[in-house]
């Protein structure tokens, strides 16, 4: 069973204090002599019909609920009173955080109506951007990962020129490697493919330089010999390449 | 109306300075008397007045600075579009407001004043600048202490902080205790919307 009332979603509650606040202004509740019992029943009310709208209620709601349920129930039991000791009144510590928590919301309502009024007006040229640099000086203890994080943001802004520098990738063509073997190799000569690629060969260099010997090899200017797999593969060099050529 | 040299100097100083200049440094700069200023400046917004400007001088956060009239609000914030952050909620100005009067304050000390949790408000305070970090309470467990920055000051057009709506009676308020309250019949007093 819900009242309409309870419609009202909880989420436009500023907390339970501001709910409370709500509750006593609607019911016309003299905040000095609080009814607890019906108080805490329309407050419980509210966090019920919440529940049963599936919407999370924040746990602050329910702690003010089990201090309203504390209280109700305590109005409702006889007092026994110890001698010479003052029983306090629970429902004074309450009315003082009503009070405070009004006071502030007040006081965000007029500075809300600051900000209306301010952000309409603008200053001279670039002050707004100069707002946001606080010149007070920094000592131990009172700065936060959040001042690290936003110097680390200026340093990044701030244009950092680093030298440019292009790699070039080194190109490396099969004719190119013909020609380089046409250089070193002569007539009769028996070399290892691994002499022609030399030491710690890129995987570009090898390659180039198995793909060229192959097309030497398709042309027959050259011949080649493995002993097995993955053995050094021997090439020589024919006659023909320096009659084609 | 023809101003005259300390009111166009007066002018001067607040066009091409970067941040408000205070009465102090006014006289400073200029030589003159705080009354002569004072009067140099009233002389200079009336002129502002009279020939229809749309600018004029204003106090906010300790000094004097040259800015737009309300009127011209919307039509230059377009300069602004997209730099210009959003207002602030609800939750941030409440915490906003608990921090400017009972400062330097720590987080437990806002939350009992609200009644719930505060953090994202707190973030929010704090990457707009509004609010810093002003150090530590030496209690277990040194808790972070709340100060607000002059960046408030200048986003609320406060000249300072005792400038505050009801700053002594909230203050005193924030020192009362419970049976204190009782007896001043605060909730009488205060109305509501």
């Amino acid at each position: 069973m819900l009242s309409n009332s309870c419609r009202i979603q909880l989420e436009s509650f500023e907390g339970p204090l501001d709910l409370l606040l709500y509750l006593i202004r609607r019911d016309e509740i003299d905040i000095y002599d609080i009814p607890m019992a019906h108080v805490a029943d329309q407050y419980l009310e509210y966090i019920r019909g919440a529940h049963e709208l599936n919407l999370d209620i924040a746990s602050e709601y329910l702690v003010m609920a089990a201090t309203l349920t504390r209280m109700k129930s305590k109005s409702l039991l006889p007092i026994h009173r110890i001698d010479g000791e003052e029983e306090e009144d629970p429902g004074a510590e309450l009315r003082r955080q009503l009070i405070l928590y009004r006071t502030f919301r007040e006081i965000a309502k007029e500075l809300h109506r600051s900000e209306e009024v301010w952000t309409d007006i603008y200053t001279s040229p670039g002050e707004r951007d100069r707002w946001s640099i606080d010149n007070t000086s920094i000592e131990r203890g009172q700065t936060s990962l959040l001042d690290l994080l936003r110097a680390l943001d200026n340093l990044s802004e701030d244009e950092i020129e680093l030298p440019a520098q292009r790699i070039q990738r080194k190109l490396l063509t099969v004719p190119e490697c013909i020609q380089t073997l046409d250089k070193i190799f002569h007539t009769g000569d028996l070399i290892s493919f691994r002499s022609v690629v030399g030491l710690q060969p890129s995987r570009a260099k090898i390659v180039s330089y198995f793909i060229a010997i192959l097309e030497l090899i398709r042309r027959e200017w050259i011949t080649f010999q493995q002993a097995y797999p993955f053995a050094e593969i021997e090439l020589k060099r024919t006659e023909r390449w320096t009659v084609d050529s | 109306m023809i101003l005259d040299r300390l009111a166009r100097e007066v002018e001067a100083l607040i066009f091409a300075s970067d941040a408000p200049l205070s009465i102090e440094k006014l006289c400073e700069y200029t030589g003159s008397g705080e009354e002569s200023v004072h009067q140099a400046l009233d002389r200079l917004n009336k002129a502002f007045l009279d020939q229809q400007h749309a600018l004029i001088i204003i106090e906010v956060a300790g000094g004097y600075r040259l800015a737009t009239d309300k009127d011209f609000g919307a039509i230059v914030s377009q300069l602004f579009e997209g730099r210009k952050p959003g207002k602030l909620s609800r939750a941030a100005l409440e915490t906003l407001a608990v921090i400017a009067y009972s400062q330097p304050c720590t987080r437990m000390a806002i939350e009992s004043i609200r009644g719930v949790n505060c953090d994202s408000a707190i973030r929010t305070l704090l990457e707009r600048d509004m609010i810093r970090i002003s150090g530590r309470m030496e209690t277990p467990g040194r808790p972070l202490l709340y100060s607000t920055t002059r960046m408030f000051l200048e986003y609320f057009g406060l000249t300072d902080l005792d400038h505050l709506p009801r700053y002594e009676e909230i203050a005193e308020l924030l020192c009362m205790s419970s049976s204190e309250m009782e007896e001043k019949d605060l909730f009488g007093a205060a109305d509501e919307e």
